[in-house]
């Protein structure tokens, strides 16, 4: 099932609706998240980051499950986090300081594994690649960085190098909104786009400028097409602009170079984009509260969501696992906040003597998911402790899962014992009834 | 006839006399030996040059007739005159007619490359002339490759000729060779470079001939100038409509052949060290150093420049070190910067000084690079950063004014070190290199290239590249010079104006990248905070009650944009910049877009905590009130006036202003600030437009039930009447576009307060009594002043109202309040006394025309006539 989740800078919880039918789900409560705060943590649960003020000086970051309202774990990092991002997997989330810093914690422990000092100013946009190996982020000083998760945990080749990123872009001379990725791994092209008014097309294998396109107002939230021909971009005078990344524009349009339509409906200033795969939809936010979904072929509206009144500044789609998304009995429930609860809180500082232990990540070969998971392997030999000695929750997970097996390797057995059984009587009983007659016969 | 007598003759007389000869029958005699042949043959003669009518019609000719055939063979005469002459033709020709050169100049290249070695130096030089002035520029444009390697065989043997001249011709060709057509000395590198050598060691003949070498060895400063270095080369160009994922074939780089030529670069390089060498006792001796001695020492200096350069920095998979080994840098240690500095023995004139400047900074360049590969001894770098600094300072250099120009010119090349050397050596020096680049930097003309020069190197010491590393707030001495620089950029953007765009643009640069930056660094923090004060003369200032505008509004649109980028990175606007910002956004001189993004940047500053909202909300009012309409009627815009009229751009403004504004937060909090801010605005009467759009900020803002407070409901019930008056007095009436625009907000402040309709009504019923219509002179409307037009204002009003079906509805509580309106409208009528008789008439036939339908109007309400409408009505009956 997918859904649609939404946030706002103004108390109102976060709304969460079916993107099929529209019928609206559960409500999150207490939830003030700054642009890019919101994040689903391998779609296991929501984490937001949490900010009252612009100027304030602390911040926390909730986490909530999803099946219930109340936020279930809160930490409070070393300073105010602004956007999060998580890998694909949920095993690492990685959060944007406003001194510039970037924080790199992993879920399954709270630990803070790396914080490095990214950019002069805030960071606003945080974005993983689809591998999951390459960072982007954007600053309100108008850079992009792009960092390489291996570079970032290699010390030696860290000392050799002259910098930590791979990539500074630097020709956006004020703050930016927002980034996307587009696909193809190494290959693919990068998309920001900033206060300037323009938005800009990166290459990420040439590391330069490929594009820049100049748009009538400034545009706070982009998202690329999953073919790749053009990305939307919703701009403040309450347009969402839809710009070429393929096709060679004519000139002589409305609006200006590489900017081949627009869709319009409203006057507010549109805040955020999510692009749906499934049925090609378009989902933009607004500054009155309203999510949008418009189907790109035709340009049409054709549903409305209502957040509550304040301006949405975050849109996710989230694909829930089914076992989430069907009414839930009462002990499913017990389970799932069982499981939440066991997360940590992420940690403040990194623990200096963690440092001395290795951080190394162990790969464990997929068995059930496509993607391999990487865990530090501290976090193993943790588990494997436990293992050893029964006592904890992971290891009882364990137990159980090697019990369900079992369970089910007997039942398989059964199965087959069974169906010798039967196949025995058939043979029996046809003996038995083929037999007399013969019997019989040959008497006769 | 002849011929067949005599034989019969002859045969006769030896038959007789002497013995018979056999005589063969059919057989003609042979010819006797002394027989005189006289057959006449005859051939045709052809003489094409000399029928002038008919051949060379359609042939291109030289002014001497010859087609370029005819040319190019006689450029192989063998008198060197006819030779020289052919060429001058060729290129006759070629002026005359481009085209022949274009189809045929293979050919002529074939034909012409062999006069490269031509033992006539007339002739040569001819040559020369002919493929710079038209050779080479008509053949721009084709397959050079091909064309180059024909010329190139032919440049190398003459390279090698005995003849020193030819030789020297060659390198001459060569170096024009290399001018249209770069990529050919990589192809032929090493070849060139042992050629260079050979002719450089052959050292008596530079020392006679010195103009020669001195072309020779421009050509080899040229040549090296090509060898590829790293030195980043921004490409920023991004082709426009390009696709993106477009195939980029891979570009065979014309660097790959360098690393071989290492060697012989080497040395070429210990060459010009002893030719370097063998000049110095020549310098000593002579009384001056003279022009072309200078220029020779210049290029072979600047020569070791470049070679050394490309040992250090350039493409090739050698170390430096491996490079600059022993005899190398001992050499150049020894030879070259063991005599340094350079100069004059005798001291005669100040030129003299200037070139021996010049020689000593491309020597201390050299030095520079080497610094870390010859680790120098503690005297020997000594003796450089004294001249580094003396030479900043310019105390070397001559006070003449040729001497400042030769001091702007060469200095940049000592700059790049600079941050490099501030942060290497010790304190003492650093803060004398400090200092003396400090005044290089404020004392060197604003718009020359040395500005720009030290502008990069301050940008490359304020914020360090590649990996983060801050200076320490220890390095007080650092950070004193650091504020001097900071604080000198606004001074200088207004001292550059608006003369050189380009400069300010590089100033405007920095300064972003110092917002940029200053947010990690507590230090820079304070110091950018500090320029707004500065910063604000470059947009306007206000003195004594007059207004001046900066240099910002004069610029091109890049250059605002970059200033304006530059206002988001102060994390607390001061006021003053805020009030000079104003005066520039309400400047009707100043583009609306540029104004819009004024206020656009201004409030995403806003939006991150760098503006106070109180500055921020009084930023807006002040824009609202204080916007020039022009012209200043409020009369709808004719299609004529739309040039002129900027009500468009107004409209647009208060649009915009009233989206940021209700986006500022909780809109109620918003509300109550902006209130008692228009509130006082409004009760100075503003023009109609301005006082429009701050009713619409109120409206925005405001809720169902109005927020608004009991005063200014007060307030405005004493301001709107006028205000609407005005309004309906002033737009002609079919206009109903503009006619809403002004009343809409009065209709949406009734809707939300019956109390303030209510009072409003009151008021303009109390307008229309006999001791306030006498009033001529009342200050509540600034149009409809008399009371003849007041009245008429009334009526259409109150038709205004009866016609919009909302307001109708509201209005309809308000029976009693309409009614005395009416009546004394009625009442007026028939008891006005003062007005003389034509007036009278003009009134009624006015006012009755529309009176009716409004009384019919109020007539028509749902609860049926009462009574008063019937009083109305009869008394017009009366009239």
């Amino acid at each position: 099932m997918n859904v649609v989740i939404a946030s706002s800078s103004i108390d109102g919880g976060i709304g969460c609706w079916d993107l099929q039918t529209g019928a609206e789900q559960l409500r999150y409560k207490t939830c003030v998240s700054p642009p890019h705060g919101l994040a689903s943590i391998g779609c296991r649960f929501l984490a937001c980051s949490q900010l009252r003020d612009p100027s304030a000086t602390s911040g926390h970051v909730l986490y909530w499950s999803w099946s219930k309202p109340q936020a279930l774990v809160k930490s409070f990092p070393a300073e105010p986090i602004k956007p999060l991002a998580a890998n694909t997997e949920g095993s690492y989330i990685v959060g944007g300081g406003s001194s510039g810093d970037i924080y790199f914690w992993e879920v399954a422990t709270g630990r803070l594994l790396k914080k490095w000092h990214a950019h002069y100013r805030a960071v606003t946009c945080l974005v993983f690649s689809e591998d999951d190996s390459l960072l982007i982020s954007g600053s309100e000083d108008g850079c992009v960085r792009v960092w390489s998760l291996f570079m970032i945990f290699d010390d030696v080749r860290q000392q050799q190098a002259s910098h930590l990123y791979e990539y500074s872009f630097t020709e956006h001379t004020l703050r930016v909104t927002d980034i996307v990725m587009g696909y193809g791994g190494g290959n693919a092209v990068i998309v920001s786009a900033s206060e300037d008014r323009t938005c800009k097309v990166w290459s990420l294998s040439r590391g330069r400028l490929l594009r820049n396109v100049l748009f009538p107002s400034i545009i706070d939230a982009i998202t690329i097409d999953p073919g790749e021909h053009v990305f939307y971009a919703g701009s403040r005078d309450g347009k969402i602009y839809i710009a070429a990344l393929n096709a060679e524009s004519s000139p002589t349009n409305n609006y200006g170079l590489h900017i081949i339509g627009s869709l319009t409906d409203q006057s507010k200033p549109v805040t955020c984009l999510a692009y749906s795969a499934e049925g090609n939809l378009l989902l933009s936010g607004s500054e009155d509260g309203m999510i949008r979904v418009w189907d790109v072929k035709t340009k049409n509206i054709i549903r409305m969501f209502r957040r509550s009144k304040g301006p949405v500044n975050n849109i996710l789609i989230v694909k829930l696992p089914y076992s989430l998304s069907r009414a839930e009995s009462k002990v499913q429930a017990s389970s799932r906040r069982h499981e939440i609860s066991l997360q940590p809180p992420l940690e403040k500082y990194a623990n200096s003597s963690d440092e001395d232990l290795d951080n190394k990540a162990i790969i464990t070969l997929p068995d059930m998911i496509d993607l391999p998971s990487y865990l530090s392997s501290q976090l193993i030999n943790d588990h494997i402790k436990q293992l050893q000695q029964q006592g904890s929750s992971a290891a009882a997970e364990m137990e159980v899962k090697r019990l369900k097996h079992d369970g089910q390797r007997s039942m398989e057995m059964f199965q087959q014992l069974k169906k010798v059984y039967d196949n025995l009587q058939e043979f029996c009983v046809n003996e038995l009834l083929n037999g007399q007659p013969m019997e019989g016969s040959k008497g006769n | 006839m002849v011929r067949s007598k005599a034989p019969s003759k002859k045969q006769q007389k030896k038959g007789i006399d002497f013995k018979k000869i056999k005589r063969k029958l059919g057989r003609k005699l042979p010819p006797p030996k002394n027989a005189t042949n006289t057959e006449i043959k005859s051939k045709a003669i052809v003489l094409p040059e000399q029928s002038v009518a008919t051949n060379k019609e359609g042939l291109a000719v030289s002014k001497k007739g010859l087609t370029l055939k005819e040319l190019l063979q006689q450029s192989s005469h063998h008198n060197a005159k006819v030779r020289r002459d052919a060429l001058m033709g060729i290129k006759d020709l070629v002026i005359n007619h481009p085209a022949e050169l274009r189809q045929h100049r293979y050919a002529v290249i074939e034909k012409l490359r062999e006069r490269i070695s031509d033992d006539d130096k007339v002739v040569r030089e001819a040559l020369y002339q002919l493929f710079k002035s038209e050779i080479f520029p008509g053949c721009a444009e084709d397959n050079q490759g091909l064309f180059i390697s024909l010329l190139m065989t032919y440049i190398f043997n003459a390279m090698t000729n005995l003849a020193i001249d030819i030789r020297l011709m060659a390198f001459k060709f060569f170096d024009l060779v290399v001018q249209y057509y770069p990529p050919c000395f990589s192809l032929y590198a090493e070849k060139i470079l042992q050629s260079y050598e050979d002719i450089l060691r052959k050292n008596q003949f530079y020392l006679e001939d010195k103009g020669k070498l001195k072309t020779t060895l421009s050509g080899l400063v040229r040549c090296l100038s090509l060898l590829p270095s790293k030195k980043p080369e921004s490409e920023k160009s991004i082709s426009g409509d390009r696709i993106i994922h477009a195939f980029e074939p891979d570009t065979p780089t014309a660097n790959t052949g360098f690393s071989t030529i290492i060697k012989k670069l080497k040395e070429l390089v210990l060459v010009l060290i002893n030719c370097f060498q063998d000049f110095i006792p020549l310098l000593n001796s002579m009384p001056q150093l003279d022009v072309l001695s200078f220029d020779c020492i210049l290029s072979m200096l600047q020569s070791i420049d470049i070679a050394v350069r490309f040992f250090i920095y350039g493409i090739h998979e050698e170390t430096p070190e491996s490079i600059c080994d022993q005899t190398l840098s001992s050499a150049l240690s020894k030879k070259l910067l063991g005599v340094f500095p350079l100069y004059p023995k005798h001291h005669l004139s100040v030129k003299e000084d200037d070139r021996y400047f010049i020689l000593n900074v491309v020597i201390a360049a050299i030095f520079l690079h080497l610094r870390e590969l010859v680790c120098p001894s503690a005297n020997v770098f000594e003796k450089f950063l004294e001249f580094i600094e003396n030479a900043l300072l310019g105390t070397i250099c001559s006070s003449t004014r040729s001497g400042k120009a030769t001091w702007e010119k060469h200095i940049p090349l000592l700059l790049p070190f600079i941050p490099k050397l501030a942060s290497e050596v010790q304190t003492g020096w650093q803060s004398r290199i400090l200092e003396s680049f400090t005044w290089t930097f404020k004392d060197c003309n604003p718009e020359s290239s040395l500005k720009l020069a030290c502008l990069s190197m301050i940008e490359e010491m304020l914020i360090p590249r590649g990996y983060m590393h801050y200076t320490k707030a220890s390095d007080t001495v650092v950070l004193d010079y650091q504020t001097v620089w900071i604080r000198e950029l606004p001074l200088l953007l207004n001292l550059l104006g608006d003369k050189q765009p380009s400069s300010s643009q590089v100033v405007l640069c920095l300064l972003l990248r110092l917002g940029q930056f200053s947010g990690s660094n507590p230090f820079l923090f304070g110091e950018y905070e500090n320029i707004q004060f500065a910063l604000s003369e470059f947009y306007s200032t206000c003195q004594e009650g007059n207004l001046y505008y900066g240099p910002f509004m004069r610029l091109p649109r890049d250059c605002q944009e970059l200033s304006i980028c530059c206002l988001y990175y102060f994390s607390n606007l001061n006021v003053l910049l805020l009030k000079s910002l104003t005066f520039c956004c309400l400047c009707s001189e100043l583009e609306p877009f540029v104004s819009f993004r004024i206020i656009e940047v201004l409030h995403a500053a806003y939006k991150a905590g760098h503006i106070q909202i109180v500055d921020h909300i009084s930023f807006f009012m002040t824009l609202l009130s204080r916007f020039k309409i022009l012209p200043e009627s409020i009369c709808p815009v004719r299609e004529s006036d739309v040039k002129v009229s900027n009500h468009g751009t107004f409209k647009s403004l208060t649009a915009m202003l009233c989206s940021y504004l209700s986006q500022m937060g909780d809109s109620s909090v918003v509300f109550h600030i902006v209130e008692k801010a228009i509130l006082g605005l409004i009760l100075l009467q503003p023009p109609l437009e301005n006082a429009c759009a701050m009713l619409r900020v109120l409206i925005v803002l405001d809720s169902k039930p109005t927020l608004l407070s009991e005063q200014s409901i007060i307030a405005l019930s004493n301001f709107l009447p006028g205000y609407l008056m005005d309004v309906v007095h002033c737009i002609p009436e079919d206009d109903v576009q503009t006619w809403r625009y002004y009343i809409l907000p009065c209709f949406f402040m009734f809707d939300r307060s019956s109390k303030l309709l209510k009072l409003v009504l009151d008021v303009i019923g109390s307008f229309l009594t006999d001791s306030n219509l006498s009033l001529p002179s009342d200050t509540s409307t600034r149009y409809a002043t008399d009371s003849l037009s007041r009245i008429n204002a009334t009526i259409s009003l109150l038709l205004l109202i009866y016609k919009d079906v909302k307001v109708r509805k509201i209005i309809s509580s308000f029976r009693t309040e309409i009614g005395s309106i009416l009546q004394s409208i009625a009442s007026l009528q028939s008891s006005e006394v003062k007005m003389t008789l034509e007036e009278r008439h003009r009134f009624q036939s006015s006012v009755l025309e529309k009176h009716f339908p409004l009384v019919r109007m109020v007539g028509n309400q749902p609860r049926g006539r009462s009574s008063f409408v019937g009083n109305i009505e009869k008394k017009y009956r009366f009239s």
